[in-house]
């Protein structure tokens, strides 16, 4: 439901991560001649609300959607009013220039708010894991940037990177330097879209990490600690390769959010020009798929070639987390 | 502590750092204060802004944009909080916020953890179909079935009502998920046995064996879900046309559009979005350590 | 909503019988179909008329409650979702005056003013303005509140440090057609470093507004690249390499730049007085206006509408009547810089008084002949969608881009939009 999911999609990895060992599984079978077996009625009737609402609000608006991408569909007409246009949308979306500088910005947002975002994560999980006192405040601190409402996170980052008032160019020219349009030049909005999104999932992403390194025994760093291994030895040669799942995992749901970025530019530059609502702020420049998609679907009313944009969204995030996957992949051969 | 340090009750008790023994040497000292030096740089990164939107909404929209700009905070906070008040309904929305996150969280552990106890205890025909669908279907953007839903309200007569918030968000795939990796590891088999020589049926087992033990991934699945619901944007926007029916978030984007030039107000607003979900936060997250040592204990 | 009864017991006892009840209580909003309805929804955004005027004329209206609301945001979202869904339909709502054409198309869901009596007061507003809201059948779906007339704003400091009079009949000759206001703009730049727009995307709005039709023609054809859309791209792009434009995209930075003078001009409608007043207060009497290079064109100004679902149309539309009489304009003026359609409004003293911003100058002397002298243009509903790329690829330009580059990628987008909604 909503665009803010990485919180969610982050628990499987966790509990790949750590949660793998231990019991083995034993299923309870359907019963035949009654005794301590299950009987099958109220098993289904457990699953029936779940998937009755998932039918409804998944299932069903995938299909239609996919139906959508082949209409030219009158928003006041409805259904009925709505015309079959075949591959039409798709044609205007390979063509569609606006489409491809969305990609592009949103690649550049995901490499500038992914990686740098991730190694810090890393870096702090790792800090606050050879620590021992201070670790749940530690814990808490860097994970409150995550709780907070995102529509305001952005407007305080909005604040402070105002380019006349705000307390970043303040301190730069303080400095003797020159302030940096941060809110209308293309470059420096991607960069305050990115710093926005590192804040907000650092401290996430680094209790994550953080999770898979207390689950690595501790002999294993004693073994390495009398083969004369040092910290900074034992982070690259026993955590990180044991941490690889999660790394992966982490990498995998932040591309796929980020890849999907769209409050922080709505929120910051949505409104920017009133003739031109939610096309990303001066020069397009953090005009992104996902506000792309929400700017024509439900600016334009045009609602076919918006589902067609949703699905070239798909499209562009499937093959980004398959290049992650085999980069994991190339790495475990080596 | 934080939430997602507790995937499963193996973590809990996992193994603490590797300790010293010996008695540190100054050099050990002088080495074992440098996380701590790094650790604070990040603290105050990630606490800043907060500091920040203190100060702003403590002053007036001229101290913010004057040079040398106001580091502190100061004593406008009551007036920036009366204009947040005159200009949207605050506490409507607040409470629409509210009742939309406790509603969704309630019913999302509910149904997710009958559905979770079923895929994790139970074979049944289909079981292997129905979650094939669920993985597959998790993986597609969420953006790709707005329009669609935005059609079904439509056709429900829901557009402009805060069920459309909630009813939607149910179809939560990934607290199935989570909680059926959960409770496939920590609810015992053994127990469950007992539980059904002793007569007890589905339900029973799921309230009285499968429910307790899984409370820390339960909370997990809470703050996670209260937290998204709490801060939806793109979906609230879409949906809520009512003036008088919108949530915090929407009603903060709207003061920002609408009077964006009273910064102060602005951000005493935006202030007092945040102090609700963080105190829930904090509260949670105590809860949820007890229990979690709790369980890890046993 | 198929729920387990169990979950439902859950639910109500986790919850308390409060949160369930807000639950179910909330969103009856504004729809309805009868006619004597005792509530009436009012949607509008802040600015587009006094909210004093709204609330005070509210609390006089007798037959029903009018509760009026501000919506922030994207309003013409807003409303098509609403309408589109046919829940939470506002009874009254604003329509701006760039989205009116494209509501005109679904006359469907207004009602038709002149069977409530519309076509009796008809020759009080500006004629231009109120044919923009006639559907081709003759169906009225809105009453105009104001006009955007344009003209000229400069500084009475500036015009005279570059040798310009400065008087406003007289400053209206020298800017009276386009190359006027350039060598003007030139003078002012070489003598004080200051722009005199904006950005270029005023210049090319107002140069827009002055040509009978724009994007696409009035039987339907693509035009973006025809002479009439060239000629107000050069002319923005002019703005650029003159180097008379701020290029400046962002309000505060705006508000900066006004007052610190480095931008000391503008052309565009009259509301946009109000843009600079609260902006740059500290430069209050300072400023004049004069005509628009080339003559005036009209840009935005709003309309009221009643929608089909309107609970009570006879008492809504007393309401927006009342809201339009030349009094109340006048105070919209006053209150909002609104610049009044009801043509009576122009006598009274609210808007011939001189204004202290301007120096004492009573600008009505420029924008009243300007509202009366406004061009009647053809405005295709899909106008607003197509222009959007031209306005993008002029900001880029002031980034640097190569123009003529940045023309061809703007005609290319636009084109593929006009061809999605169906433009030959």
């Amino acid at each position: 439901m909503t665009l803010t999911a990485p919180s969610g999609a982050a628990g499987p990895g966790a509990a790949a991560a750590s949660a793998g060992r231990g019991r083995k599984k034993r299923l309870i079978r359907p019963a035949r001649t009654g005794g301590s077996q299950q009987r099958l009625g109220p098993v289904y009737l457990a699953i029936t609300p779940f998937f009755a609402l998932f039918g409804v609000f998944v299932l069903v608006p995938v299909v239609f959607s996919i139906w959508l991408s082949f209409q030219k569909y009158s928003v006041l007409g409805g259904i009925g009013g709505s015309e079959f246009v075949g591959l039409r949308n798709f044609e205007f979306l390979v063509q569609d220039a606006t489409f491809r500088r969305a990609i592009v910005n949103s690649l550049l947002i995901w490499v500038l708010g992914t990686f740098p975002m991730l190694a810090m994560a890393l870096v702090v999980a790792a800090m606050i894991n050879s620590v021992t006192k201070l670790k749940s405040f530690y814990r808490l601190a860097y994970f409150l940037p995550n709780v907070t409402s995102i529509v305001a996170v952005t407007l305080f980052f909005g604040a402070l990177f105002s380019e006349q008032f705000g307390l970043i160019n303040q301190a730069l020219e303080g400095l003797g330097l020159s302030g940096v349009p941060w809110l209308t030049d293309p470059w420096a909005m991607k960069v305050v879209v990115a710093t926005l999104i590192t804040w907000q999932w650092c401290g996430y992403n680094a209790i994550l990490y953080l999770a898979g390194m207390q689950a690595i025994p501790g002999e294993v760093y004693e073994a390495a600690a009398l083969d004369g291994a040092g910290p900074v030895r034992q982070f690259w040669s026993i955590t990180l390769p044991l941490l690889r799942p999660v790394v992966l995992f982490t990498t995998v749901i932040s591309t796929i959010t980020t890849l999907q970025t769209f409050t922080e530019p709505q929120v910051l530059f949505g409104s920017n020009t009133a003739v031109n609502p939610n096309s990303g702020g001066p020069g397009q420049g953090a005009l992104t798929m996902v506000l792309y998609f929400y700017q024509q679907a439900f600016n334009n009313n045009d609602y076919g070639y918006g589902a067609a944009i949703a699905m070239g969204v798909f499209a562009v995030v499937l093959v980004f987390v398959v290049i992650n996957f085999r980069l994991a992949r190339t790495g475990d051969d080596r | 502590m934080a939430v997602p340090t507790l995937p499963g009750p193996e973590a809990a008790s996992g193994p603490a750092a590797p300790a010293p023994r010996r008695r540190p040497s100054a050099a050990a000292r002088r080495r074992s204060l440098l996380p701590h030096l790094v650790l604070w740089v990040g603290v105050l990164a990630a606490l800043f802004p907060f500091y920040w939107s203190v100060v702003m909404a403590t002053n007036t929209t001229r101290d913010i944009f004057s040079t040398p700009p106001k580091l502190v905070p100061g004593t406008h906070l009551l007036e920036n909080i009366s204009n947040v008040f005159a200009r949207i309904d605050f506490f409507g929305a607040l409470a629409n916020t509210a009742v939309v996150a406790v509603v969704t969280t309630v019913l999302v552990l509910t149904l997710d953890s009958l559905a979770a106890f079923a895929f994790a205890k139970f074979e049944f025909p289909g079981r292997r179909v129905l979650f094939g669908l669920l993985l597959l279907l998790f993986m597609l953007p969420a953006q790709l079935s707005l329009i669609p839903q935005f059609l079904i309200m439509r056709e429900l007569g829901w557009i402009g009502q805060i069920q459309a918030l909630v009813v939607p968000a149910l179809a939560n795939a990934f607290g199935v998920f989570w909680m059926r990796q959960y409770m496939s590891t920590s609810v015992p088999d053994e127990v469950l046995d007992a539980s059904r020589l002793d007569g007890c049926g589905f339900f029973r087992q799921w309230w009285h064996v499968a429910v307790p033990t899984a409370r820390p991934g339960l909370a997990f699945l809470a703050i996670y879900t209260f937290v998204a619901s709490w801060n939806d944007y793109v979906w609230p926007l879409i949906v809520l046309v009512n003036p008088q029916v919108q949530t915090l978030q929407t009603s903060l984007a709207q003061l920002n559009v609408a009077f964006g030039t009273d910064y102060s107000m602005v951000m005493a607003g935006a202030l007092m979005a945040i102090i609700p979900i963080m105190a829930a936060f904090l509260f949670l997250s105590r809860w949820f350590v007890a229990d979690g040592t709790a369980g890890a204990v046993k | 909503m198929s729920l387990s009864r169990r979950s439902f017991l859950l639910t109500a006892g986790l919850l308390g019988a409060a949160g369930s009840s807000v639950l179910t209580a909330c969103g009856s909003g504004g729809t309805g179909g009868a006619g004597d309805g005792t509530e009436l929804a009012f949607w509008y955004w802040a600015g587009a008329i006094s909210d004093t005027v709204v609330e005070d004329v509210a609390a006089a209206t007798s037959g029903a409650t009018i509760t009026p609301s501000v919506i922030g945001g994207d309003f013409k979202q807003k409303l098509t979702t609403t309408l589109s869904a046919g829940q939470s339909v506002p009874d009254i709502t604003g329509v701006k005056g760039e989205d009116i054409a494209s509501f005109l198309t679904q006359a469907d869901a207004f009602l038709d003013l002149n069977e409530l009596g519309a076509k009796d007061i008809a020759s009080t507003f500006s004629a231009a303005k109120y044919a923009a809201a006639t559907t081709k059948e003759g169906k009225q779906i809105g009453l105009p509140i104001d006009l955007g007339p344009t003209a000229t704003y400069y500084r009475e400091d500036s015009f005279a440090a570059a040798g310009l009079p400065t008087d406003p009949a007289a400053a209206g000759e020298a800017v009276a057609t386009w190359d006027g206001w350039f060598d003007a703009a030139r003078k002012v730049k070489a003598a004080t470093g200051a722009a005199s727009v904006r950005n270029s995307t005023d210049i090319f709005a107002v140069a827009l507004a002055q040509q009978p039709s724009t994007f696409v023609d009035a039987d339907g054809t693509w035009a973006g690249e025809s002479d009439a859309v060239k000629k107000s791209w050069d002319l923005a792009v002019q703005s650029h390499t003159d180097g008379v434009s701020g290029a400046v995209f962002d309000g505060t930075g705006y508000n900066q730049a006004l007052a610190a003078g480095t931008i000391v001009g503008h052309v565009g409608p009259a509301w946009f007085g109000l843009d600079i007043a609260s902006g740059a207060p500290d430069t209050s009497g300072k400023w004049r206006v004069t005509q628009c290079p080339d003559g005036p064109a009209n840009i935005g100004g709003s309309f009221l509408t009643l929608t089909t679902t309107c609970r009570n149309p006879q008492v809504a539309f007393e309401y927006i009547k009342t809201l339009l009489s030349a009094e109340n304009a006048a105070k919209s003026f006053t209150d909002a810089s609104v610049f009044p359609a009801t043509l009576a409004a122009y006598d009274l003293p609210a808007l011939t008084a001189g204004q202290e911003f301007y120096g004492g100058q009573a600008t009505i002397e420029v924008f009243g002949p300007a509202a009366q002298a406004l061009p009647t243009v053809y405005d295709d509903p899909n106008n607003a969608a197509i222009a959007a790329p031209y306005y993008t690829e002029l900001s880029n330009v002031e980034g640097g881009k190569d123009a003529t580059a940045a023309w061809n990628d703007a005609v290319s987008a636009a084109k593929q939009i006009a061809q999605r909604a169906g433009v030959q």
